[in-house]
């Protein structure tokens, strides 16, 4: 139990990877605002791609081009570049979906004058309602 | 020329999505036209990669130089090939089908709704494609923005239904992502020939699992299997009526195809029998989703809500066949796939039909107009013959080697529960059917004339292509075993 514990603290990146994962997870699940619920989205990204760099650190290397063109590479002496490039695309994915997203929330603000989920569901109802109406009379 | 058959395919739809608002600026009516023709020669083109790939074997695509296990690799195999030519003869067919029904709102911007059905064509092309873990991540999410855009266009209700969909939708790439990057943290490589090679010796590693765990759930909420589907009924049946076919019929499919490959193409087929019980949990989610879509389907009265379902339990039915893990089952699930594409394109356009001619929303208002729609019950039949899976059709040969791979490996739960869903879907025809033939349904005395000859030609080539799967299904079975099964099955 306690060496667990004690290997958890030796990887403080995975520990800050699971937490911030979670914190996303739980605001996009618990919040009714849809804002909100995007920040979350945008937190769990980030947490993986936290993640995705964390595991190419390396102490003590340097940016990968060749210090010398005589000497024989030394592969420890590099950081591999490999994970940033995913990185770099994953969060032009991210800021996509966002900005998907925030297009999305600003249209049903204009359709529906609020942002809680559930507030936008009993107007939906009442929309409904109102349109069934209509079509009765007609 | 035929090595770049590949990128050209992707190209094609890429280009003209690119330069559509351009080209349009001025003159809005071309793009229905321009994306029509596009979509015809890249079916033409598909067709030859097909024949090519058919008689010269499988091409193998590098992007820049750099060889496999470095760049990024492209392979069109017998697989990717066939679903490729049903890729692009949908999104033609999706896009003939367009013309007419487009929302009316948009205006200006129907230019840019072209630009978004052909960014998502050529982004389905890349997952067929890509052999790179990370790639294909990339194409899913393009695939993804492109579909909540899309669906996210019609307004009202749909607004909504987008913006869930694009949570879920991201957090599900998210997870595949994270996936990837165990995967990757455990071998250095995302190429998935070299994954291949690797992870047979790495199967004590713990993160290798976790990884294919994190990927399934990802790829499970982008593919609408059972706990992951709440999205995918209120997304597609609140999408513009233009745009539902091509969503239900190619996206979840060609997320569907993306696991099939990371099952059988990044593990190895004797992994995934005797080391990890993947394939057990691919026919047991199935199973699931298979009885549990069609018996939702059966609560529903609206048709595009119903259709919806029915798409999931036919998702579960094509995992069955593909997690049996034997040839036969493999076959009957790829086949099950082709068919499947077919009728849910063929349903959703029977819906849109449905609404924008007759403006019809619910089983019990096909009632009233069936008398004056020869086009939409014909179809409706051999529509509801291929989903239910009776003899002239596809989706019973599919159904039947399905069943056949399942008495194979001894699997009688998958057996049982493809069985139920053909029950449960002929429940729910019966009620469709019940509602048009009741003779005390009060006729509509609004004239509608004759629907306009996109529709026809949509719902003609869709019950068609039923039918036809069907009668050659023998040489299409033989065609697939010959060409589409992984190495080692």
């Amino acid at each position: 139990m306690v060496d667990a514990f004690f290997a958890v603290f030796q990887r403080p990146n995975y520990l800050t990877f699971v937490v911030i994962f979670l914190w996303g997870f739980y605001i996009m699940v618990t919040r009714y605002n849809l804002v909100k619920k995007l920040i979350g989205m945008y937190l769990v990204q980030t947490s993986v791609i936290y993640f995705l760099v964390s595991i190419s650190a390396k102490k003590g290397a340097t940016v990968p081009v060749l210090l010398s063109t005589t000497e024989p590479v030394q592969a420890a002496s590099y950081a591999n570049p490999l994970p940033h490039v995913l990185t770099l695309t994953a969060i032009v994915v991210g800021v996509a979906t966002t900005g998907v997203g925030l297009a999305l929330c600003a249209a049903i603000y204009r359709k529906y004058g609020s942002l809680d989920e559930q507030k936008i569901l009993e107007r939906m109802e009442e929309i409904e309602a109102l349109t069934n109406k209509k079509f009765l009379k007609d | 020329m035929s090595q770049q058959l590949p990128a050209i395919l992707f190209l094609l739809p890429l280009f003209a999505a690119i330069s559509m608002p351009v080209i349009c600026l001025k003159h809005r009516h071309w793009c229905y036209p321009i994306s029509m023709a596009i979509l015809a020669a890249m079916t033409l083109v598909s067709i030859l990669n097909l024949h090519n790939v058919i008689h010269y074997g499988e091409v193998r695509y590098v992007f820049s130089g750099w060889a496999a296990p470095f760049g990024i690799e492209w392979v069109a195999d017998g697989l990717a090939s066939i679903i490729l030519v049903l890729l692009s003869s949908l999104g033609l067919l999706g896009v003939v089908f367009t013309g007419p029904t487009s929302p009316k709102a948009l205006g200006g911007r129907i230019v840019h709704y072209y630009t978004l059905i052909l960014l998502l064509i050529s982004a389905l092309t890349g997952i067929v494609f890509a052999r790179d873990l990370f790639n294909l991540f990339v194409f899913l999410e393009v695939a993804a923005i492109a579909s909540y855009a899309l669906v996210g266009v019609a307004g009202g209700r749909a607004l909504f239904a987008a913006f869930r969909y694009l949570i879920l939708g991201t957090l599900g790439a998210s997870l595949y992502l994270l996936g990837v990057s165990f995967l990757y943290a455990v071998t250095g490589t995302l190429n998935m020939a070299d994954l291949a090679d690797k992870l047979p010796l790495l199967l004590s590693s713990k993160a290798v699992v976790v990884g294919l765990v994190f990927m399934f759930i990802g790829l499970g909420i982008k593919m609408a299997v059972v706990p992951f589907h709440v999205w995918m009924p209120d997304a597609y049946a609140n999408a513009p009526d233009s745009i539902s076919p091509i969503l239900a019929s190619l996206v979840t499919k060609v997320a569907l195809l993306a696991w099939v490959r990371i099952i059988y193409w990044v593990l190895n087929v004797t992994i995934v029998i005797n080391d990890i019980p993947i394939l057990l949990l691919v026919a047991v989610l199935g199973a699931l989703a298979a009885v549990i879509g069609a018996s939702l389907a059966l609560a529903q009265r609206d048709i595009k809500m119903m259709f919806a379902y029915g798409g999931i339990s036919h998702i579960g039915i094509i995992l069955i066949g593909i997690g049996q893990g034997n040839q036969t089952g493999f076959v009957g699930g790829v086949f099950y796939l082709l068919n499947d594409a077919v009728m849910q394109a063929a349903l959703f356009f029977l819906a849109g039909v449905a609404f924008c001619h007759y403006g019809i929303r619910t089983i019990d208002d096909i009632g009233r107009v069936g008398k004056q729609a020869p086009w939409v019950i014909g179809s409706l039949i051999v529509m509801a013959l291929g989903m239910i899976g009776l003899p002239p059709t596809g989706g019973f040969f599919g159904k039947w080697y399905i069943i056949l791979g399942a008495l194979e490996a001894n699997n009688y739960v998958s057996v049982a529960a493809v069985l139920l869903s053909t029950l449960l879907t002929l429940a729910y025809f019966v009620k469709v059917f019940e509602a048009i033939f009741h003779q005390t349904s009060i006729q509509s005395d609004v004239q509608f004339g004759e629907i306009p000859l996109s529709f026809k030609l949509t719902l003609g080539v869709t019950s068609a292509a039923i039918i036809i799967l069907g009668l050659f299904s023998s040489p299409i079975v033989q065609l697939l075993l010959n060409h589409t099964l992984p190495p080692g099955l």
